[in-house]
């Protein structure tokens, strides 16, 4: 197994285009407990731990603030920029694992390897994020929705990395809730839902739901969210939203639950998130 | 043979030089190598924080660590706690509310619960559990365990 180092990111894309073989290190948090179990036994290695800029959270064109690939759920967690709607990913982000490994853990890597039972898939999605996506020629911005493609797949091509991950404004006054259900704290979600909310006058003027873990990729339907806005906050059908997102739903049987009990639980995580939502938009006004 | 990588790092304050292969963890080389026994090997998955160990500052898996990638890397394990023959405050505190069963988790909550309150000097329970929910104790003795970091918070004078 080789091991390289580079300083900058054209050298880690060229040494990535060499060997079909070869895998990114990031944080390391599932590359190397996969590499222990055997799961991938990559015949080059690339650290991205050497290329300067590549962690860090910074606000570009128009408040969109782009966070690296590079960059720990520990500082994710904890950069109140990511407020009102955008405190979801903030959110999302402090609900992975436990301290020590945000502190590994990184934005890029986690969405690379999209499992989608992990926590920024539904966040990202909810949010409208764009994915940064750099290849040996050009970069390119791919919306999360089109990113998360399947089971542990994505749009990236071969020869194609994470740079960066791009999170656009929310309405002011917006606010975000992510709920996860899992067996225990710091496990990966039974179910996630990442919402964000805005309103005037007591009504809805905006809503966004993704659901995470129930499926290959993050469930969300923009048209449904569309017919709810406008209706007043005490009386939105938030579970009816709930029910058609669980009926869009593939989840999985597995040793956190059954797919049976997925599907059932959702309209409650969304129904529980919307009230949280709307709690948190009456603690602000 | 493969070649290995050579790796200048510092580890419990001494400079150390390994070579390693690129896929060897650092939990390996501090065991096998650097006969550092300390950090354990429970799952070499991330999972049960037993190998966690301090890299420039903040508690990180061993297990989950390349050695090649840490190259110039501050390492400090359960045997650089101590200064002096002087235990750490967590040490102390855990003896005294007789926190240490098998003692299998022990070093790695050392290290998770000095980093802890390092970053909140006072924690409350919550934050507690919450500070060293990624160590699992198989002989489910949290509660002395979270006694003993309260205490050590207080001075030792809980």
């Amino acid at each position: 197994m080789e091991f390289h180092r580079p300083t900058d990111m054209s050298e880690a894309l060229r040494l990535l285009a060499s060997d079909p073989e070869a895998r990114l290190l990031a944080g390391g948090a599932s590359l190397v407990a996969m590499m222990n179990a055997r799961l991938v036994e990559p015949t080059t290695l690339i650290s991205l731990a050497g290329i300067e800029n590549l962690a860090g959270i910074t606000e570009i064109d128009g408040g969109v603030l782009r966070i690296g690939a590079m960059t720990r759920h520990r500082e994710t967690a904890s950069d109140m920029r990511l407020s009102g709607g955008r405190s979801v990913l903030r959110r999302a982000a402090g609900r992975i694992a436990n301290p020590v490994v945000r502190n590994m853990g990184t934005i890029g890597g986690s969405i690379a390897l999209a499992d989608p039972a992990a926590d920024y898939p539904a966040a990202l999605v909810c949010l409208d994020a764009e994915i940064v996506a750099a290849g040996p020629i050009s970069e390119r911005r791919i919306p999360a929705r089109e990113f998360f493609t399947g089971w542990y797949e994505t749009a990236l091509e071969p020869g194609e990395m994470v740079a960066a991950v791009l999170i656009p404004k929310t309405t002011a006054g917006s606010v975000g809730v992510y709920r996860k259900l899992a067996r225990v704290a710091g496990d990966f979600a039974i179910v996630s839902v990442a919402l964000r909310l805005a309103a005037q006058n007591g009504h809805c003027t905006e809503l966004q739901i993704a659901v995470g873990g129930s499926g290959p990729a993050p469930l969300r339907l923009p048209q449904f969210e569309e017919k709810l806005v406008g209706r007043p906050l005490d009386d939105l059908d938030a579970a009816a939203l709930g029910r058609a997102l669980a009926w869009i739903s593939d989840p999985v049987d597995d040793v956190r639950a059954s797919a049976d009990y997925r599907r059932r639980v959702i309209p409650r995580m969304v129904e529980d998130a919307y009230r949280r939502a709307v709690a948190r938009l009456g603690a602000k006004a | 043979m493969r070649e290995g990588i050579e790796i200048a790092l510092r580890v419990n304050n001494a400079g150390r030089s390994v070579t390693v292969p690129a896929d060897e963890t650092l939990l390996e080389t501090l065991r096998e190598r650097l006969a550092l026994t300390g950090a354990k090997r429970g799952c070499n998955q991330g999972v049960c924080g037993a190998c966690t160990v301090s890299v420039d500052g903040r508690p990180m898996r061993a297990c989950l660590s390349l050695t090649a990638n840490c190259a110039g890397a501050e390492i400090v394990t359960i045997e650089g706690v101590a200064r002096d023959g002087m235990l750490g405050r967590i040490q102390m505190a855990l003896e005294q509310t007789g926190a240490v069963q098998c003692g299998f988790c022990t070093s790695g909550m050392v290290i998770a619960a000095e980093a802890l309150l390092r970053a909140n000097p006072q924690p409350s329970a919550a934050e507690v559990q919450a500070g060293i929910s990624g160590n699992l104790c198989r002989c489910s003795g949290y509660r002395t365990i979270v006694d003993a970091v309260l205490l050590a918070a207080a001075g030792g004078r809980g």
